[in-house]
């Protein structure tokens, strides 16, 4: 589940490198969205009286409900989704994955516990959490995504990695996952919340890698291990280690190596054959398909196929597929909007100075508004 | 110190209006040559240019340069409790972090101070190339503003297409189309005159929602010109009387067809 309290971390560290922003702001992006992450999402997420949608045999759509209707929502702001599923897991996650099996085998017995004693809020609450993705809903939302005229790319291995090659290379403007680990792999522009429903009001939070590793002032070597230190899926990490810890060590040790070397190690439990470096190169040489071997197009819906997919087979409404159907049709027609920055080049930036600053310099008329983490724009 | 006093608070709040739903909060730049204002709007399609001469007002002195970002909502509420006509001073200590606002009415019976809070703001100056417009066109900022409003019914964008003999407006919609032509004037001197200069003939499309936006600026000035060429930013500009100009920049909307 990603990096353990990165988003925190940088929250408080470096609040700068954290922009809030509307969802219509986003006309004209493309983005990569982790479909792997947005499926476990839907699943969980869209239910209704507890219990998963499902068609009249009882079958679950809630994910495909999930990709159809968020979908269009992102399509009909004038976003160009491009969904990156999860190929095989790397080696190095076995471990983390087997922990989740575990956890979920808590969850069943705890669910059982709790249908005996009928306690529905305890079983709403296990029954989500026993959610997994078989490969029956990846390939309905493939298909589903194929219908609706949208891209999607199966990555040779984790979904994040790809979105981060994606990003990297310029096919898309930025990665939309909820995983942090999609930085530590190189992400510069990730965006939280993208995927999630319109009811709940949530901005969009972008993170910006950049200025992470500016305010942090790390290099991209350094950031990974600090990652790692903080607690990654691929391999433990030292115990008694949290987060203010791991960022104090990789600034005065610059590397795993040497605070290996250095700690006290009946202080900390360093795990034996520690593999990190193995995680490290996980994180720098991700197995990724090359994004000139990508191609993205977006076409438009096919009406009928999407009728005959979701209505006949899986008992949705006819006349609201027919209508998302038009929604997708009618947002291919429009014109794009574009920005102003194409044009124009930022000749400066003025970051607004935060509290601390303000006091030891005394230039200019401005000052912190006091206390928080300071003042963010697009509010 | 800064301190600037203008005849007429009325400007102050026709800029206000002609600014405040683009933008929601803005750093006011003063130098010695006058008080600048550059901003984009949230989703960055538009920026708002605001240049008031030093010149243009009845006093001026600003001896070091002050940037005051200020909540432009916050701003409007000040400016509701002067009229049109008063007398407005506004005064800002080095470093300060409030700014002082001054009303006095033209009878010197009533003076009214008010202090504002003033904000930290991110600020991103953007260079705007020198560009030769390929078509100029100067009309009464009375006339662009009814055009824009009566388009804006019909639809999403509204398409400016100008030649030699007119600029032709056009809108369509679900309910239907519009076309709004304004033909080149005869005589060029009066000021209800429409005039264009063409180097070429173009057609952009712009979003109607910004294209309104700007028109609230026509109470500042009786004339507006419009800068266009080919696949770049229109230009929306008023004269401030004596003082100075607002400027909008607007990023076209273009077609894609390559599915991209």
């Amino acid at each position: 589940m990603g990096i353990l309290g990165l988003a925190k971390l940088i929250g408080d560290i470096a609040p700068q490198a954290i922009k809030e922003n509307e969802f219509k702001n986003y006309f004209g992006r493309k983005v990569a969205v982790d479909a792997s992450m947005s499926l476990y999402q839907f699943l969980i997420a869209v239910r209704q009286e507890g219990a998963q949608l499902t068609s009249a045999d009882g079958e679950t759509t809630s994910h495909l409900m999930g990709f159809f209707y968020r979908t269009i929502r992102m399509v009909e702001n004038g976003i160009k989704p491009v969904y990156v599923f999860d190929g095989k897991p790397p080696q190095m996650k076995s471990g983390e994955l087997e922990k989740r099996t575990e956890r979920r085998n808590e969850a069943q017995k705890a669910l059982d516990i709790a249908v005996e004693a009928g306690n529905v809020e305890e079983i709403d609450k296990q029954s989500r959490r026993l959610v997994k993705v078989s490969k029956t809903h990846v390939e309905e939302a493939q298909k589903l995504l194929k219908l609706m005229g949208i891209p999607f790319v199966t990555a040779p291995c984790e979904a994040e990695a790809q979105c981060a090659a994606l990003q990297k290379s310029g096919k898309v403007y930025a990665v939309a996952t909820e995983d942090m680990d999609a930085l530590t792999f190189g992400t510069k522009v990730l965006l939280r919340h993208l995927t999630f429903s319109e009811a709940r009001k949530m901005p969009i939070k972008e993170f910006y890698l950049e200025k992470v590793l500016e305010a942090l002032e790390f290099t991209m070597d350094e950031f990974i291990d600090m990652c790692i230190l903080l607690g990654c899926d691929y391999c433990d990490s030292i115990k008694g280690i949290g987060p203010k810890r791991a960022l104090d060590l990789i600034r005065q040790h610059r590397s795993i190596e040497t605070i290996v070397e250095k700690i006290d190690s009946k202080k900390y439990g360093v795990p034996e054959n520690w593999p990190f470096k193995e995680a490290r190169r996980l994180f720098k040489e991700p197995e990724i398909t090359e994004s000139d071997q990508v191609e993205l197009n977006w076409t438009g819906p096919d009406e009928e196929g999407l009728v005959k997919f979701l209505v006949e087979e899986k008992g949705f409404a006819e006349d609201r597929i027919r209508n998302g159907s038009k929604k997708l049709q009618k947002a291919k027609q429009t014109s794009t909007q574009v920005r102003l920055d194409t044009f124009f080049t930022v000749k400066s930036t003025t970051q607004a100075k935060r509290p601390a600053e303000t006091k030891k310099e005394e230039k200019g008329g401005k000052k912190g508004r006091g206390g928080g983490s300071g003042y963010r724009r697009g509010k | 110190m800064f301190e600037a006093k203008l005849q007429q608070a009325g400007t102050l709040k026709k800029i206000l209006d002609a600014i405040k739903e683009l933008l929601t909060e803005a750093t006011f730049d003063c130098t010695d040559s006058g008080i600048q204002l550059q901003a984009m709007d949230n989703s960055h399609v538009s920026l708002v240019s605001l240049n008031l001469r030093a010149d243009g007002f009845e006093t001026y002195r600003c001896d070091r340069n002050v940037s005051m970002g200020m909540n432009l909502t916050s701003l409007g509420k000040i400016l509701k409790c002067c009229s049109a006509d008063d007398v407005v001073t506004m005064k800002a200590q080095d470093a300060a972090d409030i700014v002082t606002f001054v009303f006095e009415a033209s009878n010197q019976e009533r003076v009214s101070d008010f202090d504002m809070k003033l904000m930290n703001l991110d600020q991103e100056h953007l260079g705007i190339p020198e560009t030769d417009y390929a078509c100029v066109v100067k009309m009464p900022s009375a006339e662009f503003a009814r055009v824009i409003r009566d388009l804006s019914q019909f639809g999403e964008s509204i398409t400016f297409s100008c030649s030699k003999a007119g600029v032709k407006f056009s809108s369509t919609g679900d309910i239907g189309t519009g076309n709004v032509k304004v033909a080149q004037s005869s005589s060029v001197d009066s000021k209800d005159a429409t005039t264009i200069e063409l180097q070429e003939p173009v057609t952009l499309t712009f979003a109607s929602r910004y294209l309104g936006l700007f028109a609230k600026a026509s109470g500042l000035s009786e004339r507006v010109q419009l800068s266009m060429s080919p696949e770049v930013p229109l230009v929306v500009e008023f004269k401030i009387n004596d003082i100075g100009y607002v400027r909008y920049y607007l990023a076209p909307k273009i077609e894609d067809d390559d599915g991209n």
